[in-house]
């Protein structure tokens, strides 16, 4: 039997733990994104300082750096957190540092005279929101939003440097037990292909739903 | 206050930061009565119609309407806020149409979210309100297919949606082609004729003349002179009334020099 097949049962594996990180962790970080980018738009000066020292470190600091702080680094404060919940933490609190910035601008495109007009009728603040922002930002932000889960999704490979059994790590493994890593390396890339397709696909129909009134 | 003031402006002061926009307009609107406001850009005739809803704070004076008092420098409940931008409609020089939902859903909106009227029966209502501006083949068209004058009609439906008090209208055919002026005020002249109270800031003199019973003339930072429209147009009685006419006046091309202005007008 050819080495790829023996190494399917192990893949499905791994993508089911990468779809896992990738589908909650983009979720999470889409609705702190929301709140934080609100924060940062109408908060205060306390709190709008707080969120940009927040962005700036998420940007900042390498993404394997801030993985082991919070694998490695947080038992020094008794923290002992188990690899796959280390994964998630980091992948929903980096996903949030950039959906917070990918947010304020959407929010922020959206023009003045839609929250003039929507306040105008009597509606209070999070109506606002709901109704009126947050649909036109979603339209405006798609390709981005769309980027963002593609990135989400890639960055999950940093976790298998703590040993969570994603598919990068499942094709390691493959690669150190068999005599052809080549074809391990040439399946995962596939993998990866096909479900960064399957994100690009599923993001082209909620875009066209939502931009059909432009 | 005399029973049948409606919006009672009294001693209102504004700054943005440090720059002074206008001081101590005081400003009594009646019941059905229309008043325009015009003068020169930048005198802050937006500024002043906008805080009659609030849109803006205001540093001094009161504004008394719909049994609220708002105060300068005190931000009102959210409750009070709420019950006066239900209760007063506003159209902008811009229209602001909502983008993403249908003509209809642009009029309907309002009404089901504030008001909490049943959808069906908010859905009625808004089919009249088209009717009666002549767009009822739009109502299922996003609002971005429509030209300018026709939006202007639907952000006009949307505010009559709420059964207002008071309509305030900021400069509503500025942004429009010349052509598609007239169908915007006609609409606002039959919501006149149909005793709406309204507050109109235009540049529309002769309109100004037609349809409104009171004109306003800002100029330098406050109120120049105010009176019954005829009069203030055809004949101020002020220094710095005058010049604005008269540079108004001068920028008209000649063919359309308002009547209002040249005071031609036979009656
Ligand atoms: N939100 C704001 N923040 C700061 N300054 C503002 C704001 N809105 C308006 N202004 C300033 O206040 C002044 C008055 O503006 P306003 O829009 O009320 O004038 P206007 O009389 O309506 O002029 P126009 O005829 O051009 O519409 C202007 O100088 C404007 O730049
Ligand atoms: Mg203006």
């Amino acid at each position: 039997m050819h080495v790829a097949w023996l190494y399917l049962g192990p893949f499905l594996q791994g993508t089911g733990v990468t779809l896992e990180l990738t589908i909650v962790s983009t979720v999470v970080a889409l609705v702190a994104g929301i709140l934080g980018a609100l924060g940062m738009i109408h908060g205060g000066k306390i709190l709008r300082a707080v969120l940009v020292v927040y962005v700036e470190l998420v940007r900042g600091l390498p993404p394997i750096l801030q993985l082991f702080i919070i694998f490695f680094g947080l038992t020094q404060f008794g923290v002992q957190l188990d690899a796959f919940s280390a994964a998630l933490i980091w992948l929903m609190v980096y996903g949030a540092g950039y959906a917070i910035e990918v947010f304020r601008a959407g929010i922020q495109d959206v023009s003045e005279g839609q929250w003039e007009a929507a306040r105008s009728v009597g509606m209070g603040y999070f109506t606002t929101l709901r109704k009126i922002i947050l649909p036109q930002a979603f339209a405006l932000m798609m390709p981005e939003l769309t980027n963002f889960t593609v990135l989400q999704l890639k960055n999950t490979t940093f976790v298998f440097f703590i040993g969570v059994a994603d598919i990068m790590y499942q094709a390691q493994q493959g690669a150190a037990s068999t005599e052809q890593p080549q074809v391990m390396f040439v399946m995962a890339a596939l993998f990866y292909l096909v479900l960064n397709g399957g994100i690009s696909r599923v993001a082209a129909l909620v875009e066209r739903r939502l931009t059909a009134y432009r | 206050m005399s029973k049948d003031v409606v919006v009672d402006i009294q001693g209102l002061t504004k700054s943005f930061g440090d720059r002074k926009i206008f001081r101590d307009v005081t400003l009594q609107v009646h019941q059905s009565e229309v008043v325009a406001i015009i003068g020169p850009s930048g005198v802050g005739k937006s500024t002043l119609i906008r805080c009659v809803n609030y849109l803006h704070p205001f540093d001094q004076g009161t504004i008394r309407l719909l049994g609220h008092e708002l105060r300068g420098g005190e931000r009102p409940s959210a409750a009070v806020l709420q019950d006066i931008r239900t209760h007063v409609g506003m159209v902008f020089q811009t229209f602001n149409l909502f983008h993403h939902l249908s003509v209809l859903d642009n009029i309907v909106l309002g009404p089901v979210e504030v008001k909490k009227v049943p959808r069906k029966q908010a859905v009625e209502r808004a089919h009249e309100l088209l009717e009666m501006m002549g767009l009822t083949d739009w109502a299922k068209a996003y609002p971005r297919r429509l030209s300018g004058g026709q939006q202007q009609r639907v952000a006009i439906c949307r505010a009559l949606a709420m059964d207002p008090k008071v309509m305030l209208f900021d400069e509503p055919t500025s942004m429009l082609d010349p052509e598609l002026v007239g169908d915007v005020l006609e609409a606002i002249q039959r919501l006149a004729q149909q005793g709406m109270t309204m507050i109109l800031v235009t540049h529309e003199m002769m309109f100004a003349k037609e349809v409104a019973d009171t004109v306003v003339i800002m100029a330098d930072n406050a109120i120049a002179e105010m009176g019954p429209a005829k009069q203030v147009l055809e004949n101020p009685q002020t220094e710095r009334a005058r010049n604005f006419l008269a540079r108004v006046l001068r920028n008209t091309p000649p063919a359309d020099i308002p009547q209002a202005v040249v005071g031609g007008d036979p009656d």
